[in-house]
């Protein structure tokens, strides 16, 4: 049996139909219009101890709703929940000794006080023992630098730097499993990477199952064996990452900018790479590479013999392209 | 070991409340000059009235009642519905409800700091000035003891009625108009800012069968009366524990079936 099981799970909601305008909004204080939204529409899966599973889908799919479900937060309306084996949002309180969250934008921390008070605050509100909180902190300090941070107040520090130690105080009292919803959301190149890093060594020293929901594949790609997708509540794919990444291909967009007319450049550049998809906007000649058959690197090689190029920015395939290529085309 | 999980919270108040060490001493000041305007204002009722005693009560008596009444409420306000509502609208509640324990339980003792440090900074030294003052207004003997038990239960009726009107936000998301209305029925129905005394005969009456009189005014005429009739002490507080206990009943049902129904904003 899975440390998280999920069977069949739908949630609605009630939403007032609002109208437009003022005269709307007067008539909708006495209205009881109300439309229903399904936001998890059937979704089952089973999450094993240890795992690090990405959970993606586009803004609004649902990942939040479902996220809040497994913690206990929301009641499903229909279908059955098991994390740890018990049903969390009737063991809301014994639940949440079980797990850590960090909530992309929102921090648990106490405000106003320096790192290390919020930390002490939470091992005695998790009732952590001395031994186990000090081994925490050795481990901490083991993978990054947090000297510095513990004595600095939580809303003096940068947002890398609080969502570094909201991470640290989910993981304070070793919980089974730990939700991550959008961690690296804002950050830069070198903090999302630290963080990357760090997420994956405290899943390894302690074996904990870590729910990921992201936007940024590179997330997925540095963590994620396993990744699970959504879309308007529905599930599309639960799967290995490598399953998808066959069926896509790596594919990679790079995108330059050269001298002279635009249009006529991209037409030379097609002629050029007969086999490469070419496209241009107003700004950018885009080229789609497929990593496994040829470098990044070597087609830029090449252009730049021909082409006087200006700027250029490469591109990981994002969430709803990929979401969308399931679309068209579908996943066995 | 049970209790050390809440207690760490009422260490975290006051460390946080400490950390704003210029928000305390505006408060100070903001107090002194609402006791200024008290002061003024029942001066001029009393001359107006033209006689010492007005409603069986002198303008000593009156101005003492008030200014301990004042610092009462500095120290047991709460501004739960304020911390719910927010939380609701933000969608943060769903970090505090995420803690160990019972969300009631953490919205209580994270509070609870500041009944610490308001005690210290606004009730005891008002309390003080006013005893010294006064010589002997206030009777220093056993009534201090059912004083304090009175506050007791007065702080858990208040939480337990903001708690209440708290969670109506999971419903209406707003909480500005909610929060007035509250503080002022709690004001003027519960002695806080008028002494009950002074309410026409069928209005006080009514005041006697409400909850409200239980959190500033049972304390306070504990605190004042220095040699009461055992019954009429153990009326007062027995009428004070039965709200305690009923308003903390209704206020944990009404937030259990609220739970269903919250969405959680945001993300």
């Amino acid at each position: 049996m899975g440390i998280i099981e999920i069977k069949n799970v739908t949630k609605e909601f009630r939403v007032l139909n609002r109208r437009e305008g003022l005269k709307g909004s007067i008539k909708d204080l006495f209205s009881r219009n109300y439309k229903t939204v399904r936001a998890v529409d059937n979704v089952s899966m089973t999450i094993e101890q240890g795992e690090i599973v990405g959970y993606l889908g586009p803004n609004g799919a649902g990942k939040s709703t479902t996220i809040k479900m497994m913690t206990g937060v929301l009641e499903p309306t229909s279908g059955e929940i098991l994390t740890n084996g018990i049903i969390p949002y009737e063991n809301r309180a014994r639940n949440a000794q079980e797990i850590g969250v960090v909530f992309g934008q929102r921090s648990q921390l106490w405000w106003a006080l320096p790192l290390v008070e919020s930390f002490k605050i939470l091992k005695d509100i998790y009732q952590i023992s001395d031994e186990n909180y000090d081994g925490m902190i050795k481990l901490y300090s083991s993978l990054v630098d947090i000297e510095p941070l513990l004595h600095k107040p939580v809303r003096q520090m940068s947002l890398g730097q609080r969502t570094l130690s909201d991470i640290l105080a989910a993981f304070l009292h070793d919980p089974k499993i730990v939700f991550l919803d959008e961690p690296t959301i804002g950050l830069d190149v070198s903090m999302k990477s630290k963080i990357r890093t760090l997420i994956q060594a405290l899943n390894r020293e302690k074996n904990t199952t870590v729910i990921l929901t992201t936007h940024d594949m590179g997330d997925v790609d540095a963590l994620c064996r396993r990744i699970v997708i959504i879309d308007k509540g529905k599930m599309l794919y639960d799967n290995d990452i490598e399953h998808l990444k066959s069926f896509f291909g790596s594919y990679r967009t790079l995108k330059i900018r050269t001298g002279g007319e635009l249009k006529e450049q991209a037409e030379s550049i097609k002629k050029e790479l007969p086999d490469f998809p070419v496209t241009a906007d107003d700004e950018w000649i885009s080229v789609l590479v497929d990593e496994e058959k040829s470098k990044v690197i070597d087609v830029l090689g090449q252009l730049q013999k021909s082409h006087k190029i200006k700027d250029m920015q490469l591109e990981e395939i994002s969430t709803e392209e990929v979401i969308k290529k399931i679309y068209e085309e579908g996943v066995a | 070991m049970k209790l050390k999980k809440y207690l760490t919270l009422t260490k975290a108040g006051i460390m946080e409340s400490l950390q704003f060490r210029l928000g305390t001493f505006v408060m100070a000041v903001g107090n002194l000059l609402y006791l200024i305007v008290v002061y003024y204002l029942w001066k001029a009722i009393y001359a107006s009235a033209g006689s010492d005693t007005v409603n069986g009560m002198t303008f000593s008596d009156t101005l003492i009642y008030l200014v301990l009444a004042t610092a009462l409420f500095n120290f047991m306000e709460m501004y739960t519905v304020w911390e719910m509502g927010r939380s609701i609208q933000s969608g943060k509640i769903v970090l505090e409800l995420l803690k160990p324990m019972k969300y009631r339980n953490y919205l209580f003792w994270t509070y609870s700091g500041q009944f610490v440090t308001n005690f210290f900074f606004t009730f005891l030294p008002t309390f003080i000035v006013v005893a010294i003052v006064t010589h002997g207004a206030v009777h220093m003997g056993l009534n201090l003891l059912f004083f304090i038990i009175s506050v007791i239960m007065a702080i858990s009726l208040n939480y337990s009625i903001n708690f209440l009107v708290g969670t109506i936000c999971v419903y209406t998301e707003s909480i500005w108009g909610i929060n007035i209305m509250k503080q002022v029925i709690v004001l003027l129905l519960s002695g806080a800012t008028i002494p009950l005394a002074f309410f026409p005969e069928p209005f006080r009456t009514i005041t006697h069968y409400l909850p409200f009189q239980s959190i500033y005014n049972a304390p306070l005429s504990i605190l004042l009366n220095a040699h009461p009739e055992p019954e009429e002490l153990m009326v007062t507080l027995g009428t004070q524990l039965l709200w305690c206990i009923g308003m903390a009943v209704l206020s944990k049902l009404f937030w259990k079936v609220s739970l269903r129904q919250i969405t959680v904003n945001g993300g």
